[in-house]
């Protein structure tokens, strides 16, 4: 048992962290001489590699040590790039940028004029708040949707459907799941939008009552392109997300919680919503953040779909209108033709600021996640 | 046995090292591609004397057409307003030439110009010139008529069969959302005798780069100098208000659906797409030129325009033919543009791009009538065909 496993340079002892009830196992298998560990052991004839390169295993430790921190050296460059190229914007636009709702790049056939010490088209003028404004209550409008229908659907197929039909209604989901985004797009044109413009909203701008909130479904409905569309294809995007999640979950709920609700009296209903539902309620939350982040830079679908309308803000809810993610597809082949590269960089704040906004809706769901079970994992607790 | 699993471990760890490197390499190009890596550029923007007479240029492109042997391939990309014809000059250009293919691709004139000028495609295909910032800023791009296009104007009024003219002051404030309802009474005032519904207007515009709304915003510039051109000028990007009513369409299909799909829509459309526009019961109107007319894009007074205007070209070609001076003229016309690197990757290539143009705009071959009126655009005028050739040549 004092065999060195050399791969990482330690004693197999110190493999293990204390406690870890899995570890002597672990070091068995080495031992039977099964184990991958077995080719670098010591007492074994050296390796010809081992031989040309003596230092090789340190240097391959150092080596994935650095390949470890790809990811966040990647995650660093991006950023660090993307504020680099926004830096002409940034400079220029300022706060503006957060203010203002013009979206013009201006005329690049007139001679650049500078402003701030950087060379832009006249007339170039770059606000961000109705793309904001879009991106926001797309991704509003396809949660509010989705969270319900998939809870709903999650607890059906765990706790009624026949063991087959869930499987089979599960894998569905899943299937739902990896439909690429464009084809979702190709269908929201083709026949989501014709058939809500022909059919179904004409009919609800009719008769929605004109109040506060609900006046939002008054007015024209347009011709199917616009912020209901997007939204109810995004919604359609993320419920295999959340509601494949929210099927695991429920499975942790133990069954002698819910057996013991029932032989409480409680009816279908109130096991859901007593037991299972505040069992996993922090999971719920993890999920349904899940599918916000996707629903915030989805962009090929909703580009599609949106009416591509920038610098406006919505009207109502049949509005054309545009997202971030989707701007900065459509436009960033005409921004490249901006010789001084203005457009570019402005595309770019955008980014960054897509960017800041996914990941404030992943820190608000972990505080959210935290102060509901205490622990920062999507997880289940106890009623 | 331990021998193999000896082997198979040296191959596991030879292939960590692999995937590693791989990953490495894939995150160093990852992040150095941004990076302005700009095309290699050479002097060959200096201006250079308009070819000889029409003689000279059926030779000289006859000379021009052949392309060197060997397999080459060439991508186009951009104008949608030009894809329907290089579709029919690509297959046609291979059939004659088989060691020549050339891929055609409709991504908007925006497209064009940028993948031109970084390399990406050897032809790119703009409605729109280059800038003079853009020619600065790639000293080696050229932009090469290769026929002649123009715009129309097309609308959906359901039930609405009478003639309805438009003026570039009404169309201007059509897009600034200060007309809104086909009833207006600034309509009503260049229709007389026409009845118009009480309808919501819908102004289409691109979504994309494009060198329709290039055209479409020039010609609302020209015709509106002080309402539009002094607040919104041109672009191949659609630089007008953002008015609530509006839709933006992605290329010259996706107007001609979207207006189809929208009742009380108006939309600019290329003219090599009124097959469809026709199709799709679309209807057209007539616009006022500079003279105060009001008309319908045909041959004859896109002609008139482009003959009227053809001599001011410069050598660079870079032209607007928008709203001309002829009172027969149809006011929204353009030079359809190959955007082409003078510097190409090689000397065969080079040959190729210019030989597949020169055929293109050979009115013995691509420039003639059968390939042309499938589109509904016009053949260069002999001028603009001679200066076309000798931008040609400098290709190398």
């Amino acid at each position: 048992m004092q065999a060195t496993w050399v791969f990482d340079g330690r004693s197999s002892t110190t493999v293990s962290a204390p406690g870890d009830v899995l570890a002597p196992s672990r070091i068995d298998e080495r031992d039977s001489g099964n184990g991958v560990g077995q080719f670098a052991r010591n007492d074994r004839p050296m390796s010809i590699l081992k031989k040309v390169f003596p230092k090789g295993d340190t240097l391959l430790v150092w080596f994935c040590k650095f390949l470890s921190y790809l990811p966040l050296l990647a995650l660093l460059g991006i950023v660090g790039e993307l504020f680099f190229q926004a830096l002409p914007s940034i400079k220029v636009s300022g706060f503006g940028f957060f203010t203002t709702s013009d979206w013009k790049p201006g005329s690049s056939y007139a001679n650049p004029i500078s402003t701030s010490g950087v060379m832009h088209p006249p007339g170039a003028h770059f606000g961000i708040v109705p793309l904001i404004v879009g991106t926001i209550s797309t991704s509003l409008i396809a949660i509010v949707i989705a969270v319900p229908v998939s809870i709903g659907a999650a607890i059906i197929i765990v706790e009624k459907l026949p063991a087959k039909l869930s499987g089979f209604l599960g894998l569905s989901l899943e299937v739902l799941a990896g439909v690429p985004s464009v084809v979702f797009g190709l269908w929201g044109v083709l026949v989501l939008g014709p058939f809500l413009s022909h059919h179904i909203t004409p009919f609800i701008s009719k008769h929605a009552p004109n109040v506060p909130v609900l006046n939002i479904f008054k007015g024209p409905t347009g011709a199917g392109e616009g912020l209901l569309t997007s939204g109810l294809v995004l919604s359609l995007m993320i419920i295999p997300i959340i509601a494949s999640t929210c099927r695991e979950l429920f499975r942790q709920v133990p069954v002698t919680a819910r057996e013991g609700a029932r032989a409480l009296g409680m009816t279908d209903y109130e096991v859901v919503r007593k037991v299972d539902i505040p069992w996993v309620s922090s999971g719920i939350i993890g999920a349904s953040v899940l599918g916000l982040g996707r629903a915030l830079g989805e962009t090929m679908a909703v580009a599609m779909i949106s009416g591509s309308v920038t610098g406006t803000f919505p009207a109502n809810i049949y509005s054309t209108m545009s997202t971030i993610a989707a701007t900065i597809v459509s436009q960033l082949d005409s921004a490249l033709t901006d010789s001084t590269n203005f457009f570019v960089s402005s595309l770019a704040e955008a980014g960054l600021v897509l960017l800041a906004m996914s990941l404030m809706a992943n820190l608000f769901a972990r505080f959210l996640v935290k102060r509901v079970s205490g622990t920062a994992l999507p997880v289940g607790r106890g009623v | 046995m331990a021998e193999a699993k000896k082997i198979k471990g040296r191959f596991l760890k030879l292939g960590w090292l692999g995937t590693g490197l791989a990953a490495l390499s894939i995150v160093a190009a990852a992040c150095s591609s941004n990076s302005g890596s700009s095309p290699t550029t050479t002097k060959a923007g200096s201006t250079t004397q308009a070819g000889g007479s029409g003689q000279n240029v059926t030779s000289e492109l006859q000379s021009l057409e052949k392309p060197p042997t060997g397999s080459i391939a060439l991508s186009e990309t951009g104008s949608t307003l030009l894809f329907p014809l290089f579709q029919l000059w690509a297959p046609a250009y291979n059939s004659a030439y088989p060691n020549v293919t050339v891929t055609p691709a409709g991504t908007g004139s925006g497209t064009g110009i940028a993948q031109a000028a970084a390399g990406a495609v050897q032809i790119g295909a703009s409605d729109a010139y280059l800038s003079s910032s853009q020619v600065s800023k790639y000293p080696g791009l050229l932009n090469i008529p290769v026929a002649i296009s123009a715009q129309q104007i097309n609308y959906n009024i359901p039930n609405f069969t009478g003639k309805l003219q438009l003026s570039g002051s009404v169309l201007s404030e059509i897009y600034q959302g200060k007309i809104t309802n086909w009833n207006d009474s600034k309509i009503a005032a260049i229709n007389p005798g026409v009845t118009l519904p009480n309808l919501t207007i819908v102004p289409l515009h691109r979504s994309d780069g494009s060198g329709d709304t290039f055209l479409f915003t020039q010609y609302l510039s020209k015709s509106d100098a002080n309402g539009w051109g002094t607040n919104y000028s041109y672009n191949t990007t659609w630089t007008g208000p953002a008015i609530s009513s509006a839709l933006a369409e992605n290329g010259n299909g996706g107007m001609v659906s979207g207006c189809k799909a929208t009742p009380g829509c108006i939309a600019y459309i290329g003219i090599s797409f009124l097959d469809q526009t026709n199709a799709d019961g679309l209807g057209e109107a007539y616009i006022q030129n500079a003279s105060g007319k009001y008309m319908q894009p045909d041959s004859t007074n896109i002609e008139a325009e482009v003959n009227s205007l053809v001599g001011q070209t410069p050598a660079n070609q870079a032209m607007s033919l928008i709203y001309g001076p002829d009172a027969g003229g149809y006011p929204i016309v353009n030079y359809e543009y190959a955007i082409v690197n003078s510097t190409q990757s090689d000397a065969n290539t080079a040959k190729a791009v210019a030989a597949f143009l020169a055929w293109c705009m050979d009115p013995a071959n691509g420039g003639q009538a059968s390939y042309l009126s499938k589109v509904h655009f016009e053949p260069l005028p002999s001028q603009a065909l001679s200066q076309s050739v000798t931008q040609l040549k400098q290709i190398h």
